[in-house]
């Protein structure tokens, strides 16, 4: 287990690793925390040629919140967001994915950037991506291109990012209204990969209708996905608790899981049933228990 | 608790080797830098079984800084086979293999480089031309006759089948008031120290001296090195001063060490193999038992078990060598801690195309007691019965000690009843259940489990004649010298290496107490296999009793020199003398007396005064046999097999989330009996370290194989090891009944916690899944498997 022979450059500026990814092509690599990079180059999954370390770059951090935007840059450390006010404040979606991700020691090596282009179709913040249709800025020697993160996951380990560009900064739209949210998963131990993640997001209006709503699975397909049926008989008026475990039905019934060695198509999809419901009903009451408070 | 007599044994006492480990100053293997040493890295066979056609080396010999490759064919020229511990004539294992693969990740070749880097790059330039050919891996399969065969010249996948029955078994099942019947399974599972196992090996022509460094547990190592490879046993010297990174009985080794040995040799450098987690999955020793059990139980209507019939199938791999008499070591506590009168025994061990099966913790016990346990649990549930009494009625009463099982082992002492309810009082057991049912009112499954394990310690070979009739050898000794230097400190010679045990904290408090000598100023030090004395290695929960029991002795007979010596000087008999901390003084007037320092002086340096005819200095050694051992098996198979029998109850509260399978242990307490406790620290660890292990084998570890042959769980991705989340506070309390045939009473600790743990999260399941009307009786119980039986008919 130990990585072919690569060059190491460190980068100082985004310009910078756009312009080596220009000259360096599909055999570069950029590295940030490396959780997910470096076990792939020692078992020799991936071979890069030159790694470019981007963790010197100043503008690839931050966390600020913008009009109506929570903008979070693509090498910030997951724990400097799991421990951010203005995310809590904003998004505190992303931070209960968060909670499931790996471990203390991880999440201060790895970034947000890193996991979204890693693009594992069971892992927690490009769910949330999904979950909350972030926009995904990337950018490369010619200039900046935005994608949305519905576009962005392609298939498992595979994005829309081209081996020219850099992921600069994640947008995640900053919810109004009396928001509640919840984020499930079940995996063997706890930060594993999951098995199945369910996450739902809901805004109340003040007459306690539903105003806005997302529902998201991962682990049971080749990316996160959105369950668009579910949102759509919510933003009916299905709130009442048996509605909602029609829908999580509803939901389950309408994905492929494939099984593997922790878990069977079957068991993805059940458990998948059970993740909604639990995903559902306490997004829903978190965000009256929110309309209460400010009433 | 009973009062402690001693000075030292039993004391809150910092261990010896905290300290080197805790500042980062331990001796592992990858430590040892040679000079000029080269590099190893295996290339692994895809196929589970192919016949080699071709193995094309130029590219990687034309890579710079690659050395040698080496390919079976050489080492079938130069080496002779591997030890099989049957009598298995046909079933040659070499370091790689030779002519055909026999399993997915086999080693097929070695490269030696300047570096690992290097050698990795070569591996990647070997092309091996492979002619795939037909393979067996489910092991009932492998029993029919028409199975292929893993090694065609054996003749069959059979390794080892013999129906052992001791008692009236036919006459106790037919007069039972009940019968039972039920299977469980034991996947492949293992220990995974956290080091993976690495060797070096350098050759000096100046002085004809194989050297050895290597991270070893292994009886037998230096004599299956010798034997391998045609050389006399006094040109090795392996160093037993290496500290191993864990090894809980993988930790053997022989297959890589041959292969680094003859590449030493042959080279003329210092050549070393650190396994990296691949290696070390795949093809490395690591894989454990696989086994099944097919119990049946006959019973009295009040509960009380007459008698046993086991069939037991051991999925042993492609390359048996000492694995197959893991069958044989829990025959020595084959009715676990029961008053059953007759069993039945039917071992079969079979080859298949899947990595061979090493030495695992226990030796085979912890997969026999979750079939044990589960059969008790079984009574219970059919009449009705409460677990607890069904135990209690079975138990070997205290009375009964020495207590002789049908299968010819006298269990030495014990008071099963005394710590099964020391265990309940620490579980709080009462208010456990309260909490069960209010956890199932809320609509969580919740279940305690209850297991006993019987810990056979002081690690003895009884089971290689039993199960090898052409192997006579009964002897399993453990030799220590103690030796006070001209200044009077006391050093202790231990002959092997430690993984993690403590050896030098047991010796110098054993040493400590008998001379009385404080045991922090008494130095331990690890030979080497040219300079010190035998060992048959840690294995089978031996050291406290063998170790420390040698260590006794020595340090006795060196106790009975000092008397010697001041009789001699004081002008009175020995038996008039008192010793006290070093000091000999004559009992009834104790002005007349000669301190520690004196005597030391007359005997290193004042021949004068020392006794007519007695070796000068200070020096003593003691080979001791292994209590109880020195038998051959009778003809129906009984025969002693350990000496000393721990006791361990565990009680556990688990619930399972519905909706997921998902299990939380929410409370663990684990009561225990080893004798005598010599140092209160390592034995807790032990028991911790080993019940973790087990919660690891009862739900998450699995070598799982795909139907073609492949490994599916080689990293840590997939093998599922559990971390500080999945493991809850343990609570311990010990009782002390002392073992009547060693030094101070002490018993065995290394195992009790694996061998327990798995069978009480056994037990706690299926105490949950109960009222649904569902029993889960194979191992681990993954999350997966656990969903799949409450919600699929």
């Amino acid at each position: 287990m130990k990585a072919a022979s690569f060059d190491y450059v460190r980068a100082g500026s985004i310009g910078e690793i756009c312009e080596l990814l220009a000259e360096h092509g599909p055999m570069s690599k950029l590295i940030a925390g490396g959780q997910s990079l470096v076990p792939m180059m020692a078992m020799r999954l991936t071979k890069p040629s030159l790694l470019i370390d981007i963790n010197e770059v100043k503008e690839l951090k931050g966390i600020s919140a913008q009009s109506d935007n929570l903008i979070i840059a693509g090498g910030t450390r997951q724990h400097q967001i799991e421990a951010s006010s203005e995310v809590k404040r904003f998004c505190p979606m992303v931070q209960k994915a968060l909670f499931w991700v790996g471990h203390p020691q991880t999440r201060n090596r790895g970034t947000l950037g890193g996991s979204l282009v890693h693009a594992d179709p069971a892992a927690e913040l490009p769910l949330v991506s999904v979950l909350l249709d972030a926009e995904i800025l990337l950018q490369d020697a010619d200039g900046e291109e935005s994608v949305a993160a519905s576009e962005f996951f392609l298939a498992p380990l595979v994005t829309a990012l081209r081996p020219d560009q850099c992921l600069v900064r994640v947008s995640f739209p900053i919810w109004s209204g009396a928001v509640g949210g919840s984020f499930h998963e079940v995996s063997p131990r706890r930060g594993d990969f999951a098995i199945v993640s369910a996450a739902a997001q809901i805004a109340l209006d003040e007459a306690g209708n539903c105003s806005r709503v997302a529902v998201g699975l991962g682990g049971v397909a080749a990316t996160p996905i959105r369950v668009f049926a579910v949102e759509e008989a919510i933003l009916g008026g299905g709130l009442a608790k048996t509605q909602l475990h029609e829908l999580a039905r509803l939901a389950a019934d309408e994905i492929d899981p494939e099984g593997d060695l922790h878990a069977s198509a079957e068991y993805r999809r059940e458990v998948a049933y059970v993740l909604i419901e639990r995903a559902l009903t306490d997004a829903v009451q978190e965000a009256r228990a929110r309309m209460g408070a400010s009433s | 608790m009973t009062e402690n007599k001693f000075k030292y044994i039993g004391r809150e006492r910092r261990t010896k080797e905290d300290k080197r480990f805790v500042i980062g100053a331990g001796n592992y293997v990858a430590d040892i830098a040679r000079p000029g040493c080269l590099h190893l890295a295996v290339v692994r066979s895809p196929h589970p079984c192919a016949r080699i056609a071709a193995i094309r080396t130029e590219k990687a010999l034309a890579l710079p800084g690659v050395h040698y490759v080496l390919t079976g064919a050489e080492l079938e020229e130069y080496t002779k086979p591997l030890q099989q511990y049957l009598d298995t004539p046909n079933v040659r294992w070499y370091s790689l293999a030779v002519e055909r693969t026999r399993y997915a990740g086999e080693w097929v070749a070695a490269v030696v480089a300047d570096s690992r880097y290097i050698a990795e790059d070569a591996v990647e330039l070997i092309e091996v031309d492979y002619e795939p050919l037909p393979f067996i891996i489910d092991p009932e399969a492998a029993l029919l006759p028409e199975a292929v065969a893993v090694h065609p010249k054996h003749g069959s996948n059979v390794i080892y089948r013999r129906t052992f029955s001791w008692g009236p078994v036919a006459e106790d099942f037919s007069k039972a008031d009940h019968t039972l019947a039920f299977r469980t399974r034991w996947h492949r599972s293992a220990t995974v120290p956290l080091e993976t196992f690495g060797v070096i090996s350098e050759w000096g022509p100046g002085q004809d001296i194989l050297e050895v460094w290597a991270s070893i547990q292994m009886p037998q190592y230096v004599e299956q090195i010798a034997a391998a490879l045609k050389m006399p046993q006094n040109n090795i010297r392996v160093h037993y001063d290496v500290d191993v990174g864990g090894s809980y009985g993988v930790k053997r080794g022989i297959k890589h060490t041959v292969m680094v040995c003859y590449l030493a040799k042959k080279l003329g450098r210092p050549v070393r193999f650190i396994e990296d987690r691949l290696d070390n999955m795949s093809g490395g020793d690591m894989h454990g038992p696989d086994r099944s059990f097919d119990m049946k139980v006959a019973f009295d209507k009040s509960g009380r078990i007459n008698s046993l019939k086991i069939r037991v199938l051991d999925d042993v791999g492609a390359y048996p060598g000492r694995s197959p008499l893991q069958l044989g070591k829990p025959i020595g506590a084959i009715v676990g801690a029961y008053r059953i009168g007759s069993v039945e025994y039917e071992a079969i061990s079979v080859t298949t195309n899947k990595t061979g099966q090493v030495a695992v913790r226990g030796f085979g016990q912890s997969p026999t007691n979750v079939a044990l346990e589960t059969a008790i649990d079984r009574v219970a549930a059919y009449l009705d019965l409460d677990r607890l009494e069904v135990r209690r009625r079975n138990f070997i009463r205290p009375e009964d000690f020495p207590y002789l099982i049908p299968s010819g082992t006298t269990y030495d002492s014990g008071n099963y009843p005394a710590v099964l309810d020391k265990a309940l009082n620490l579980a709080d057991y009462e208010r456990m259940l309260v909490r069960r049912d209010e956890l199932r009112a809320s609509g969580v499954a919740a279940g305690i489990g209850i297991a006993t394990c019987l810990e056979p310690s002081g690690g003895n070979s009884a089971f290689e004649g039993l199960l090898n009739p052409s192997n006579e050898s009964t002897t399993f000794l453990e030799a220590v010298m103690v030796k006070v230097d001209r200044n009077g400190t006391v050093t202790v010679i231990i002959n092997t290496t430690t993984s993690g045990q403590g050896h030098e904290t047991l010796v110098s408090l054993i040493v400590g107490e008998e001379l009385e000598r404080e045991p922090d100023q008494i130095r331990v030090v690890h030979s080497d296999s040219l300079n010190g004395l035998w060992t048959h290695s840690p294995v089978g929960s031996r050291m406290a009793i063998m170790m420390g029991g040698a260590a006794a002795g020595a340090a006795k007979k060196l106790k009975r020199d000092l008397l010697r010596i001041a009789a001699h000087n004081l002008g009175v008999a020995e038996d008039e003398l008192a010793y006290d901390s070093g000091t000999i003084s004559v009992a009834k007037d104790s002005t007349r007396k000669l301190s520690w320092e004196q005597l030391v002086i007359i005997a290193h340096r004042q021949y004068q005064k020392m006794p007519a005819g007695m070796e000068p200095a200070l020096q003593s050694t003691f080979v001791l046999e292994v209590p109880s051992g020195g038998n051959l098996p009778t003809p129906d198979g009984r025969i002693q097999m350990y000496p000393c029998h721990s006791f361990q109850a565990h009680v556990a509260l688990v619930s399972i989330d519905m909706g997921t399978g998902k299990p939380t242990i929410l409370d663990y307490s684990i009561a225990h009996d080893c004798g005598t406790v010599i140092n209160p620290h390592i034995v807790r660890g032990m028991i911790y370290g080993g019940a973790a292990h087990g919660i690891g084998a009862a739900f998450y570890e699995r070598f799982a194989y795909d139907e073609g042959g492949q490994l599916l769980s080689q990293t840590f991705m997939d093998y599922l090891l559990p971390s500080v989340h999945e493991v809850p506070e343990i609570r311990q309390t010990e009782h002390c009944t002392p073992s009547p045939l060693t030094s101070h009473g002490q018993k065995g600790v290394g195992e009790g916690g694996y061998l327990g743990a798995p069978a009480a999260m056994a037990s706690a399941v299926n105490d949950a899944l109960a009222p649904h009307g569902k029993t889960l009786d194979t191992l681990p119980m993954r999350i997966r498997d656990i969903w799949e039986c409450l919600n699929l008919a």
